[in-house]
């Protein structure tokens, strides 16, 4: 198990587009730093830079990236083969590549975040935001694990769920908030540190066990898809 | 081996008939990415994606036409119809950009393409136009949905007709705009990875980190950097360009005297697009 995780780990970091994470977090802590510098009133800046920025695109934009990465991209050339022929439970295979995918987004997320929340509020803010996002890289990473697992395309699903389902309906249709990671991390962030950035719309014990069921449904039944995973050509 | 290497001709037939020039490959490429844009011509798993933006793309529309029709409410008038629908925009350039140049890429093709009497510039520019022409559909067809909505119901007759067509030509020119800087960004973008999955990622990284920026800027307590704003991102240095043509300042951005510097970098911002996308096909490596 911990060669599976060794492999992805390495699998994630070797390449060049480990690149494509660095510009996100960058990003989010230089606007924070900006906003302190001329002096801002966080009240002002701490909801767009931290939830618009922070909670609505980095977060879920890194889980995508690699939480598609960690299995799709084996998938797709062909050599989750090789993992696939060694006498290992599946349910190692995919507790292993959703902890590196995990542990890479949460680690990528929160670290900004933190810093972000720091210069905002306080370092109780910053916390609640590790918290909050510790907990949604788990809850994103199992479901895009999942996504890569069921379907050719993961990203550009995982895109329609961050996009439409978070982005747009979330904004004009409440209901559809019950089955957002972004608002669970929002109400859980605001309940361990009350300010008045962040505003959350659904209830904390909804958050914390809607997060649990996403995390552990998405978990068992990529276990499950994987245990009867076929390796299909190309398609379209 | 003989000293003087010699092509024997070993009696094949040749090649009598016409040939066609850098013309007929560049409306060959153009016509194969518009359709491909919408996966006509594609297995039905490579049409759900598009079709799926564009049918939320027309229900909006519908939905629009049809409140206005009964109700009398303008939910959106031309304009703002493409500022609503950015997301959704967005979504639909991170799927189709890919598709179209990332693919080449991947399988290895550009040497193949490049052998033909066919310049970097036939390739980028077919390619650009198809992804542009497809935002246009996109954003164009739902506007005319809508004006077909507000001409037949119209209780002025033929001058009611004749102030909603002028209402939404200016509204299709707005989506030509749009569909010109999305189009450069997005092939730019997708032009760096041969990856689909990570280029759509990327694509949607880039529009999206930058929204943000324009909030902040926004806040700043320098009215310079109020009216500067929007130059940060695309969805709103169009919103500014719109503030500037238009004259209007109740558009969510203040461009205050600063409107020309909107549409400079508008017109900057795709020519460098382009630019750099031409370097980028250069030298094409054979996988």
């Amino acid at each position: 198990m911990s060669t599976v995780a060794y492999i992805t780990a390495r699998g994630l970091f070797g390449r060049r587009r480990v690149l494509l994470l660095l510009p996100l977090p960058l990003l989010l802590i230089g606007l924070a730093a900006i906003c302190r510098a001329y002096d801002v009133d966080p009240g002002q800046w701490g909801q767009a830079v931290v939830v618009g920025l922070g909670l609505a695109v980095v977060l879920p934009v890194i889980s995508l990236i690699v939480g598609t990465g960690v299995l799709g991209s084996e998938v797709d050339d062909g050599t989750i083969v090789h993992i696939l022929t060694k006498p290992l439970p599946r349910r190692d295979i995919i507790l292993a590549k959703l902890l590196v995918a995990a542990g890479v987004s949460a680690v990528t997320a929160a670290v900004p975040l933190f810093v972000a929340g720091l210069l905002a509020d306080s370092v109780r803010f910053g916390l609640a935001l590790v918290v909050g996002a510790v907990a949604g890289a788990i809850a994103y990473s199992a479901l895009f694990l999942l996504l890569s697992l069921v379907t050719r395309r993961p990203v550009l699903l995982g895109l329609a769920y961050i996009l439409v389902w978070e982005g747009l309906l979330g904004r004009f249709v409440s209901g559809t908030r019950v089955l957002s990671i972004e608002q669970y991390v929002i109400s859980i962030t605001d309940k361990i540190a009350p300010t008045g950035m962040l505003d959350g719309k659904v209830s904390v014990p909804v958050a914390i066990v809607m997060s649990a069921v996403f995390a552990l449904g998405g978990t068992i039944y990529a276990i499950n898809r994987l245990g009867s995973f076929s390796v299909a050509g190309e398609t379209s | 081996m003989s000293d003087a290497g010699v092509i024997h001709d070993i009696g094949y037939q040749r090649y009598e008939g016409p040939r066609l020039g850098r013309s007929a490959v560049f409306g060959a490429i153009y016509q194969h990415g518009l359709r491909a844009a919408f996966g006509l011509g594609r297995s039905a798993k490579a049409k759900i994606f598009p079709w799926l933006v564009v049918g939320i793309v027309l229900l909006v529309a519908v939905i629009n036409a049809a409140v206005k029709a009964q109700a009398n409410i303008i939910l959106f008038d031309y304009f703002s119809f493409d500022d609503t629908m950015s997301w959704l925009v967005i979504f639909f350039v991170a799927i189709v950009a890919p598709e179209l140049v990332s693919r080449d890429m991947r399988s290895g093709v550009l040497p193949l393409y490049f052998s033909r009497p066919l310049r970097a510039f036939d390739y980028i520019g077919a390619k650009f136009a198809a992804l542009a022409t497809a935002v246009f559909l996109l954003l164009g067809v739902p506007q005319l949905i809508m004006f077909l909505g507000g001409a037949f119901t119209t209780k002025k007759g033929a001058s009611g007709v004749w102030n909603e067509l002028l209402d939404l030509l200016p509204g299709w020119g707005y989506s030509v705009l749009w569909a010109l800087l999305f189009a450069s960004i997005s092939l730019l973008v997708a032009s760096i990875t041969g990856k689909r999955a990570f280029a759509a990622g990327g694509i949607v990284a880039v529009f999206l980190m930058t929204a943000p920026i324009v909030g902040v800027l926004s806040i700043l307590p320098s009215s310079t950097s109020q009216h500067l704003a929007g130059l940060a991102s695309p969805m709103s240095l169009l919103t500014g360009v719109q503030a500037w043509l238009r004259g209007r300042n109740d558009l969510g951005i203040d461009v205050g005297d600063f409107g020309v510097i909107y549409g400079i970098e508008l017109f900057c911002l795709v020519f460098a697009c382009l630019l750099l996308l031409l370097a980028r096909y250069r030298k094409v490596a054979s996988l």
